[in-house]
């Protein structure tokens, strides 16, 4: 489902913030990227949805070079996709409504479905009762919450999260693990960055480890 | 997909007309004032070409009679012009009639006229053509003819004022074109850049929505809206402002332009005129959305 041939990214010089990283995950596959702060995960994460164009490399995402797709092309494959940002990314002036639709808006989903759906999403992360306020008036915690429900109401292929617990408190980070565990179980393909080796050891599964831009050899299951 | 999504486009739309409504207000005035001035101009040269249309409808030719024929001599002369087989009417006014004419149109002069002494109109013969698309060059070769007589002594054939109110009429368009043109072009760069500033301001939306996958397409269509709109309703208000101008014109200046009142009154625009104004509106609103969104998608 993804597949990394010999990434390097290098932001400025000297330093390059991937360095020759190759890796596959398959389909319905959960992957843990982990590493220290600066060790380059959330870059690996920005490669495969092409936020970012590495230097040299080759990423196939679906069977699909995406250096080589066309714009159009690229946003297709992001529909596919559920992505929870790091920053969160959301739309502050927005309701959290808006925030988590906004992923079915360019789906074309009626908005009779795009209600229903939002819902669903939202009571998975527990802020069904959150839905008509705004984003801005909501604690760091469920803002974080908020982009997670973005990320799954679509039903995705893949789910990309860049560190999705990093700011919940430990029983709802474990809640949310074993949503993405739920969601990976129906079959989309999971790649979850995060650097809390308490869930991993506490979940386990593949875990791919980054240091400085490099994957370690080592694959821990 | 595009088509699944006007609810979307709409609400997008309506939600930035609302939420920058200060600066869609300025685009607005002024995309309003551009389209009022080239308005204006455009009942002004509806008015001329109307004026020029009705002279060449009732073409006529008044030849003046010297002021030493006697009466007797004057029908002769109605007599010959009759016989031409362009001729629809031909009616002598004799300068009592003249007199009488003049002092029912103008009453205000009557005194000058009494105070004379005498009658100063001369012995006119009124001629209407039979087809009011008879040819300059036939008519001109009857005058020329009938000039011939010794009685004539001067001719007065209007065909030349309507072309030369039509040019008028023609002129004014122009110059209309011509301020309303640079004003539309100011009006499409004060959308682009008013646009620009919102497409700016929702910089992390339009982002954002990129990242969750929408095209281009998705991300333009509510700013071009939003565009369209905004010039539609310019244009729209223009034509209300024309419509009060033209209305109240007669009534503020009438009086103070006596008999330059009909010659530059004003006709108020056709509803082909109207509904350019409006389309040209919109049309000018899309295109400075386009150009905006266009280069902040390229980047």
């Amino acid at each position: 489902m993804i597949e990394l041939f010999h990434v390097w990214k290098q932001y400025q010089k000297p330093l390059w913030a991937l360095s020759d990283v190759s890796l596959s995950v398959k389909k319905g596959e959960f992957c843990f990227i982990t590493g220290p702060s600066g060790s380059g995960k959330s870059t690996l994460l920005k490669v495969m949805y092409r936020e970012v164009v590495p230097t040299e490399g080759q990423i196939i995402i679906a069977g699909k070079n995406v250096l080589k797709l066309p714009n159009h092309r690229i946003y297709a494959i992001r529909r596919q996709m559920g992505i929870v940002f790091q920053d969160f990314r959301l739309l502050f002036h927005k309701r959290v409504f808006d925030n988590v639709a906004i992923a079915l808006q360019v789906l074309g989903t009626p908005v009779r479905d795009m209600k229903r759906k939002v819902f669903i999403a939202l009571r998975m992360v527990s802020l069904q009762n959150k839905i008509w306020d705004e984003a801005a008036s909501l604690s760091y915690g469920e803002q974080q919450r908020v982009a997670i429900a973005r990320a799954i109401v679509n039903n995705p292929r893949i789910l990309l999260a860049d560190e999705p617990t990093g700011n919940l408190d430990p029983d709802l980070a474990h809640e949310i693990f074993g949503l993405f565990r739920e969601i990976n179980k129906q079959g989309t393909t999971v790649v979850l960055c995060t650097h809390d080796k308490e869930l991993l050891r506490r979940f386990g599964g593949r875990v791919l480890a980054l240091h400085e831009g490099k994957l370690l050899g080592r694959e821990t299951r | 997909m595009i088509l699944r999504k006007p609810r979307y486009f709409v609400r997008e739309a309506a939600r930035n007309l609302w939420h920058f409504k200060a600066r869609h207000a300025i685009s607005l005035t002024i995309i309003c004032l551009s389209f009022v001035i080239l308005g204006v101009f455009l009942c002004l040269s509806n008015n001329l070409r109307e004026k020029s249309r009705a002279m060449a409808q009732n073409l006529a030719v008044v030849f003046y009679l010297g002021e030493s024929v006697p009466a007797a001599e004057r029908r002769p002369v109605e007599e010959e012009i009759r016989r031409s087989p362009l001729v629809g009417s031909a009616r002598l006014v004799e300068p009592d009639e003249a007199s009488a004419r003049f002092l029912g149109d103008f009453p205000d002069l009557k005194d000058i006229v009494l105070n004379l002494g005498l009658n100063p109109f001369p012995a006119s013969i009124e001629v209407s053509f039979k087809d009011p698309a008879t040819p300059a060059e036939a008519i001109l070769a009857f005058i020329e003819g009938i000039k011939r007589n010794p009685a004539v002594a001067d001719v007065q054939f209007n065909r030349d004022w309507a072309d030369k109110i039509a040019s008028l009429g023609r002129v004014a368009a122009a110059v209309g074109l011509f301020f309303g043109g640079i004003l539309v072009l100011a009006a499409f760069f004060i959308i682009s850049n008013v646009i620009k500033l919102i497409v700016i301001a929702r910089g992390s939306e339009i982002e954002i929505l990129r990242l969750v996958g929408a095209t281009n397409t998705f991300v333009r269509v509510p700013f071009l809206l939003e565009g369209t709109i905004l010039g539609a309703a310019g244009g729209l208000l223009s034509i209300g402002l024309v419509f009060i101008l033209v209305r109240l014109f007669p009534a503020a200046a009438g009086q103070t332009l006596g008999a330059l009142q009909e010659l530059i009154g004003f006709r108020f625009l056709s509803l082909g005129q109207s509904l350019a104004l409006v389309g040209g509106g919109g049309l000018v609103g899309f295109l400075g959305s386009l150009s905006s969104i266009a280069r902040f998608l390229r980047t």
